[in-house]
């Protein structure tokens, strides 16, 4: 808290809205829990400058891998600041994870995750250089899908998809990728074609999915009847906490999906949504992030997603988490007429 | 939860058997008790099932037919998956709150449309085709009678369960079948699959796919042909789909012009309107009288007030019954909806708490004052009866749009009129309740008219 609330280190964003904060940072927030003492700013980084969310700590030169933005499910997206040490050492934790999964180097990796400004894709593309593998990539706008499916078009939210499955079927078809990482709704399409599907159980050793949900009985499907003997891991995390969890190591078929952050830097918790108050282990509720780096603050940052409060790995700080889902849509009940 | 762990489990039926997922719906009885545990399947259980169907075969017709009979017989009648009929029928009644006669009924109608399958969708069979391209007249040029596709598919509604006896049409025609169930009632569906297995058909030739919404579209995607029932949205949805069957509101009517005695129709009209729990698409919505209003409209309410508030297991039930939250809520946008009208029959209420958290929808009369009242058209899952009158002025105008219309007149040029008009489609002249219904007779068209094709052939 020193750090990003010092007028030398902090960032010109925090520094901002310090004046504005009802408690002093430095002097109230000492522990984990005190981060709920924070606002949930995560929408006013839809506005503020880039520049200003880098702590001044780091020098009038700070070594910035890229500014990346949510995916813009809600309107205006929302946008970080990536500096070098952070993404150094995420990349060295997902690739160590990833090496205890069992997978080998030297594969190449095709990555049908979002391109231009997005984290996924670019994170991507350093963890197969690390693994020393080739990236491949497609171009994917997660958000043109969206749109369109908003707008009641259907029929061409279907075309892009099949547009982004054509793409990587070029590169299936002729390139020797052994790591495949893409979305759930992607891996659904491609499950669709047997001629895929008989491409990835040839080539491919691990599957990755992250950026959508993934339900027990589906991945079940995936690890035992469509890719029988590969390897087939989730993550789970945001742009807004610069990272994710990655699924725990050794959960069989009948598992819940658990995914555990890499605290302190990112932790989660799982609240009731009404109260805010955290659940029982073992009980659903809404997942809270906090992102608490050098390079990068954000606490207190209620996510749009319910899932499992678990018991987190020994020495983690916060939860972990299980069976992700969307926040439910509740329908009211106001069909009536008709007898169906 | 201990005790949902020992509730029976409802599986999926899918193409290589019974399929017990992790995502589940507890389907509970109108009081809110657990009854069974609802397999889920999730969008890419859907999309394998799916592609297994159209890569399955077809039974020949001589077995498919056998085993369509047994299957609705045992159905009806007979122990299922080790339950028997009875149990069955008091299942259904609890989870859906249908009369447990009706149930009963609906069984027997779905065993007779099984036996007698063959014979209705031959009636749909343009009289100038014939069945298969082996038959001699294809050697000089015949039309022949083709399916448009291999594998059908159903949303199935949970307002009645007879409803289930519709599709088996399209297993006699030799389409591979799959079933989205109702959560109100999947144990009808689930039943009637598992009989049909029992009896011959393969696991992936008939299948059971419980889910949610997004599987749900899954299902229609993977589906050459498919039908599926709900209101006016679900209607929009699928407009202008050539693949597609939307079954929409019924607003079933009957029309008494002043050239008859409606005090010796009585039977009929009151029945039109409480028969099937009032829950049918072709259940009476409004009543068009030629004259006088409200003697009808009291005479109508005297009838149906007098059938008593019972549960729906009850031998004696006529009404349906909800949760007591839900009948509330219908209570609420029936006397939103009826704003404006007279009431001569639940205009205080309709909703009887039976205190055990469900609740009897009793009728509802209403009295309207114009032929063009838009009330006519609210259809609501009880009986509820709008009456309205009706003028050789007003013509067609108020008919129109009607699954079943029932004319009680003798003006044939009336019924010229009537059975001529696009949006009625079926017209039932005389002393003909609205919810007649026979194997061979066409529902809303025949399904066949969807199903099946002509094709030229000539041969050598």
């Amino acid at each position: 808290m020193d750090w990003h609330f010092s007028p030398t280190t902090g960032s010109p964003y925090w520094l901002e809205r310090a004046t504005s904060l009802e408690f002093d940072p430095r002097v109230d927030v000492k522990s984990f829990e005190d981060l709920t003492l924070f606002p949930n700013v995560t929408n006013e980084l839809r506005d503020v400058r880039a520049q200003d969310l880098i702590p001044q700590g780091y020098g009038p030169h700070p070594e910035v891998i890229g500014v990346f933005e949510s995916g813009g499910t809600t309107g205006a997206p929302k946008r970080i600041v990536m500096l070098r040490d952070w993404w150094d050492s995420e990349l060295a934790r997902q690739v160590a994870h990833l090496e205890a999964q069992g997978l080998p180097r030297n594969r190449n990796w095709l990555a049908l995750l979002p391109s231009g400004p997005h984290m996924a894709g670019a994170l991507l593309r350093s963890q197969a250089a690390a693994m020393g593998g080739v990236p491949f990539t497609i171009d994917m706008d997660p958000r043109w899908v969206k749109k369109v499916i908003a707008a009641g078009n259907a029929d061409e939210a279907n075309a892009y998809a099949e547009h982004l499955i054509d793409q990587a079927a070029f590169v299936l078809q002729t390139q020797d990728i052994g790591v495949l990482w893409t979305t759930p709704p992607l891996l659904e399409r491609l499950a669709r074609r047997d001629d895929l599907v008989e491409l990835v159980r040839e080539k491919v050793q691990l599957i990755g999915w992250a950026g959508a949900h993934m339900d027990v009985d589906t991945r079940q499907l995936y690890r035992t009847e469509i890719f029988p003997g590969l390897t087939i891991v989730g993550s789970y995390g945001s742009t807004m906490v610069l990272g994710g969890a990655p699924e725990r190591l050794g959960l069989t078929d009948e598992d819940p999906c658990i995914f555990d952050p890499p605290s302190p830097y990112i932790t989660f918790s799982v609240v009731e949504p009404d109260t805010g108050r955290t659940v029982p282990n073992g009980e659903r509720g809404q997942v809270v992030m906090n992102h608490v780096s050098k390079s990068f603050l954000l606490p207190n940052n209620l996510e749009r997603d319910m899932a499992t409060r678990m018991s987190p790995l020994e020495g983690q700080v916060g939860d972990s988490v299980a069976d992700v889902t969307p926040v439910q849509q509740f329908d009211n009940e106001t069909v009536i007429e008709g007898v169906y | 939860m201990s005790t949902t762990a020992e509730l029976p489990a409802l599986d999926a039926l899918g193409p290589t058997g019974a399929y017990h997922t992790h995502e589940r719906q507890t389907i509970t009885d109108v009081a809110g008790n657990p009854l069974a545990e609802l397999s889920l399947v999730p969008k890419l259980y859907v999309t394998r099932a799916m592609a297994a169907l159209h890569k399955a075969e077809t039974l020949g017709v001589d077995e498919r037919l056998a085993a369509l009979a047994r299957a609705g017989e045992a159905h009806a009648t007979g122990t299922v998956d080790g339950v028997p009929a009875a149990q069955h029928q008091f299942i259904v009644s609890r989870a859906s709150g249908m009369p447990i006669s009706v149930v009963r009924s609906a069984g027997e109608a779905i065993a007779r449309s099984a036996a007698e399958v063959y014979r209705s969708v031959q009636y749909a069979r343009p009289v100038g085709a014939v069945n298969h391209w082996r038959d001699p007249l294809t050697r000089t040029g015949r039309a022949v009678w083709t399916r448009r596709g291999d594998v059908f598919a159903v949303h199935a509604p949970g307002n009645h369960p007879g409803v289930h006896g519709l599709w088996l049409e399209a297993l006699a025609l030799g389409y591979r079948v799959a079933v989205r169930p109702s959560r109100r009632d999947p144990f009808t569906p689930h039943r009637l699959i598992s009989a049909l297995r029992a009896a011959g058909f393969g696991d992936d030739q008939v299948v059971l796919l419980p889910c949610g919404y997004d599987a749900a579209d899954e299902i229609l995607r993977g589906a050459d042909l498919a039908m599926a029932y709900g209101g006016e949205d679900v209607m929009r949805k699928f407009a202008g789909y050539s693949t597609m069957l939307p079954q929409g509101p019924g607003r079933s009517k009957i029309l008494l012009t002043a050239d008859v005695d409606w005090r010796e129709h009585l039977d009929v009209i009151a029945a039109s309107i409480s028969h099937e729990g009032g829950r049918a698409c072709v259940n009476t919505t409004a009543v068009f009288v030629q004259g006088d209003t409200a003697p009808v409209a009291r005479a109508i309410a005297e009838r149906l007030a007098a059938i008593p508030s019972l549960p729906p297991e009850d031998e004696h039930a006529v009404l349906p019954v909800l949760p007591l939250a839900d009948a509330q809520t219908v209570e609420r946008h029936l006397l939103a909806r009826a704003a404006g009208a007279v009431p001569w029959l639940g205009g205080d209420g309709v909703v009887d708490d039976l205190g055990d958290g469900s609740a009897v929808l009793r009728p509802a009369v209403h009295e309207l004052d114009r032929p063009d009242a838009e009330q006519a058209g609210v259809e609501l899952a009880f009986p509820c009866v709008w009456v309205a009158p009706w003028t050789p002025e007003a013509a067609l105008e108020p008919l129109k749009d009607t699954l079943v219309l029932t004319a009680i007149t003798h003006d044939t040029h009336l019924v010229d009129r009537l059975v001529a008009e696009p949006t009625i489609a079926n017209v039932y002249v005389g002393d003909h309740p609205t919810y007649w219904i026979e194997p061979g007779i066409p529902h809303d068209g025949y399904l066949a008219d969807f199903l099946m094709r002509t094709k030229a052939v000539i041969r050598d």
